[in-house]
């Protein structure tokens, strides 16, 4: 399956140590390596790198977001797949 | 509440090979099931999809299937197929937790803390069994097992004796019966009974009347208990 690098950014109305522990759990539980790129009380910014639907999956789940989040926009963009090649050679992909 | 040692769950006729089911200890959900080899499986019952009772999927072969969106489960517990996603190489982080089963003395055993998976389940019977049945009441498990002295079959006291953790020995006259005792929850209970040797189809069923009146003894008894404690 084709492979996607992807930079998420949430916004809405969100609880950063919250939302930031949800998308970790759920980029574990996706099996997805997660950079965290930035985060505020409006946003927060990630990288994900995997298979698409894996991808796909992670965006939906944090579309929805912990419950003391309110996520009102997901913007998606092209990351570079230099932020996760460690990861990966070490993995052998 | 920690869950040690082996816990008797289901009686083994009645969970036959490519069934599931649903059952619980001390208020935990777990499914049993028997793959189409007749191996059997305890797992936590829910899928990790989106919550569903495992229990209420199908058993295709060595995979069990969830209900709700079909995603399946090979014995190891992990998934291995998404219909949704016929191309995705599923994550092994896709897994339902599985725990220690054994099939002993006519009962499917299971256990759920590290330390007991890998010892000999109890009780360790090789002779010749035969199943009664199960029955559930909705009273503690202690007070069930309190009652069976006072429950009389034909006029004949049971003789009731623990023979090892979670396992009863009932003597009743020519007939010797050995029950799981399983602590469904806090006030829910069930007794997996077998009959040791190959009692009479009639004798089965005096025995199966005997269980039903113990469950409403039991039943009754609890009933009591709570009007009293609210009483006073």
């Amino acid at each position: 399956m084709k492979r996607e690098s992807v930079i998420f950014t949430f916004t809405g109305t969100i609880v950063p140590d919250s939302f930031i522990a949800f998308a970790r759990h759920r980029a574990a539980r996706l099996d997805l390596p997660l950079a965290l790129l930035a985060s505020d009380d409006n946003s927060v910014a990630v990288a994900v790198d995997g298979q698409a639907d894996l991808v796909d999956a992670f965006d939906m789940a944090c579309s929805l977001g912990p419950h003391d989040c309110i996520v009102l926009d997901v913007e998606r963009a092209p990351a570079s797949p230099a932020l996760f090649e460690s990861r990966n050679e070490r993995m052998g992909q | 509440m920690s869950l040690q040692g082996w816990y008797p769950l289901v009686l083994a006729r009645d969970i036959a090979p490519g069934t599931s089911a649903g059952t619980r200890v001390e208020g935990k959900e777990f499914v049993a099931w028997r793959d189409d080899k007749g191996a059997p499986h305890v797992w936590e019952d829910r899928c990790p999809h989106r919550g569903m009772k495992m229990s209420f999927g199908f058993v295709r072969g060595d995979h069990i299937a969830c209900l709700y969106h079909g995603w399946q489960y090979d014995t190891a517990g992990q998934c291995r197929y998404i219909p949704a996603h016929p191309d995705l190489d599923v994550p092994k982080t896709i897994k339902v937790p599985t725990f220690g089963v054994a099939e002993s003395g006519g009962i499917v055993w299971g256990t759920f803390d590290a330390e007991s998976e890998g010892a000999a389940p109890s009780p360790d019977l090789s002779g010749d069994i035969t199943p009664l049945r199960t029955v559930f009441a909705d009273c503690p498990a202690a007070l069930l097992v309190e009652r069976i002295p006072l429950t009389p079959l034909d006029g004949i006291t049971p003789d009731v004796k623990a023979t090892a953790e979670r396992v009863i020995e009932i003597g009743l006259g020519d007939v010797t019966l050995i029950a799981g005792v399983q602590p469904v929850a806090e006030r829910e209970a069930a007794l997996h009974i077998v009959a040791t040797g190959s009692p009479s189809a009639d004798q089965l069923k005096r025995l199966a009347h005997w269980a039903e009146q113990l469950r409403r003894d039991a039943e009754q008894a609890a009933t009591n208990e709570k009007i009293a404690e609210i009483a006073a």
